[in-house]
């Protein structure tokens, strides 16, 4: 297995946000040579997109006119997507270029702004949800492997980032202790007694111990010690 | 919903369900998704790795079977190290006693039809990775169209290929695992909104004799 595809896949996993993403992507298919990419679910007739985009690796300028002309209900690579489970070039999503003129038109203007060729990875997402990772660029010299490894690390890329996006959502109510109480427990974690923590914090001793009950309250806990061990675990204060 | 654990030694129930997912992995594997290689002539799909050593995690709605799972200890004859070897390249992340190779995921289709995501396998991507930790494993195998690398790197899960990529049968597949950890379960809880248990573990003793994983928060 290539290596380097190995730790791109690695280092997606890894990441905790899509910026992240944004640039490993940028790396790794520059490596294919390919420049630009969109990664995206794709709406029903008629619904905008711009929800549904995942992470946008275009240029703004074609972004915000595709995205806002609803482009994407017109493009016969993104309607191919339906057609096959498999990646495929764009030359090859087939359109009547004589009838269907806004077909004609996306594809036209594509080119203008330099995306005349590319490479597509449709996702089918359980439920019949549909997504795709579409990467900008030459693909004359890309050979059956390579666009292998490329679905493979299309697919990981649109996983990581559904699954942050959900995270997002669910993570916000999440925090369990204010930022004060917060502190205070980190230097009960590092040995300091009520008297010392009023000292270094300037807050007073009957604060510090209201601090730390409010966060036993909050965290369920039964004393001091059980409180610091629960906010380490819950990753709630970092040491 | 519920998933219920089998095997050996199973008791009555147990091996009614086992029959009647043989039964149905014979639909949906060779009938509809076309394994030629595995059609028997009493349509019941079974094969080497259905043995003492397997343990069938199988989801019930209402008493009906609606879907299913197969473990086979890493340690004991498996599909992945025989049938599909070619596609393993790489080494595992521990000793083999660690692990288990998942084969034979299936939703009935019935239940995978609209615009959802499915609770069905939702429940069982839930039930596999509470029993895994159970078990004591630090990471499954599985080998599958690549497409399975998507749906579970959505759930939180950590998936590290164990080989390169192969067009088998016209389609993409992969021999890979899948890191087994309390991060995992709850990542596939809370993306897959099930939060509640699906395993029924009372009374069940670990197969494995080494002690559990580390439990990672």
């Amino acid at each position: 297995m290539n290596a380097d595809l190995m730790s791109t896949i690695e280092a997606l996993q890894q990441q905790t946000d899509s910026a992240g993403i944004l640039e490993i992507m940028y790396d790794a298919i520059e490596d294919y040579g390919f420049e630009r990419f969109i990664i995206s679910g794709l709406p029903d007739r008629g619904v905008d997109v711009r929800p549904f985009v995942l992470l946008s690796g275009w240029n703004d300028e074609w972004y915000e006119r595709y995205t806002s002309l609803g482009y994407v209900h017109l493009d016969p690579v993104a309607r191919n997507c339906f057609s096959t489970t498999l990646p495929f070039d764009w030359s090859d999503a087939p359109f009547d270029r004589e009838a269907d003129l806004p077909a004609r038109r996306v594809m036209d203007e594509a080119r203008d702004f330099g995306m005349d060729e590319g490479f597509c990875v449709p996702i089918h997402m359980e439920g019949g949800m549909q997504g795709v990772v579409s990467l900008v660029g030459d693909t004359s010299e890309l050979d059956d492997k390579s666009r292998l490894e490329l679905h493979m690390l299309a697919l990981y890329a649109h996983g990581q980032l559904r699954f942050l996006n959900t995270r997002r959502t669910d993570l916000a109510p999440r925090r369990a202790i204010t930022s004060r109480e917060g502190e205070v427990l980190k230097w009960v974690a590092a040995g300091k007694t009520a008297s010392e923590i009023a000292a270094i914090t300037g807050l007073s001793q009957r604060t510090v111990n209201q601090h730390c009950e409010n966060a036993q309250k909050r965290l369920g806990t039964n004393n001091r010690v059980h409180t610091v061990v629960e906010a380490i675990r819950h990753k709630l204060i970092a040491l | 919903m519920r998933v219920h654990i089998v095997r050996e030694p199973a008791d009555r129930y147990s091996i009614d369900l086992l029959e009647r997912n043989y039964r149905l992995r014979h639909k949906i594997f060779v009938d509809m998704q076309g394994w030629e290689a595995i059609r028997r002539p009493d349509e019941r799909d079974i094969d080497a790795f259905d043995t003492a050593d397997s343990t069938h995690l199988l989801l019930l709605d209402d008493g009906e079977l609606v879907g299913g799972s197969r473990f086979t200890p890493l340690d004991k004859p498996n599909l992945l190290q025989t049938v599909f070897s070619d596609l393993v390249q790489g080494e595992f992340p521990a000793s083999p006693s660690l692990g288990a190779d998942w084969t034979r995921f299936y939703v009935r289709s019935d239940r995978r039809e609209g615009r959802r995501r499915a609770p069905e396998s939702a429940a069982l991507f839930c039930a596999m990775m509470e029993y895994a930790l159970f078990e004591g494993y630090s990471f499954i195998t599985f080998v599958s169209t690549i497409y399975m690398l998507e749906h579970g790197v959505s759930v939180g899960w950590h998936i590290t290929p164990l080989g390169a990529p192969a067009m088998i049968d016209g389609k993409p597949t992969i021999a890979a695992w899948i890191e087994v950890s309390e991060q995992a379960l709850d990542n596939v809880r809370r993306v897959t909104r099930q939060p509640a248990p699906m395993l029924a573990l009372r009374g069940l003793t670990r197969r494995s004799p080494q002690p559990p994983a580390i439990i990672r928060h």
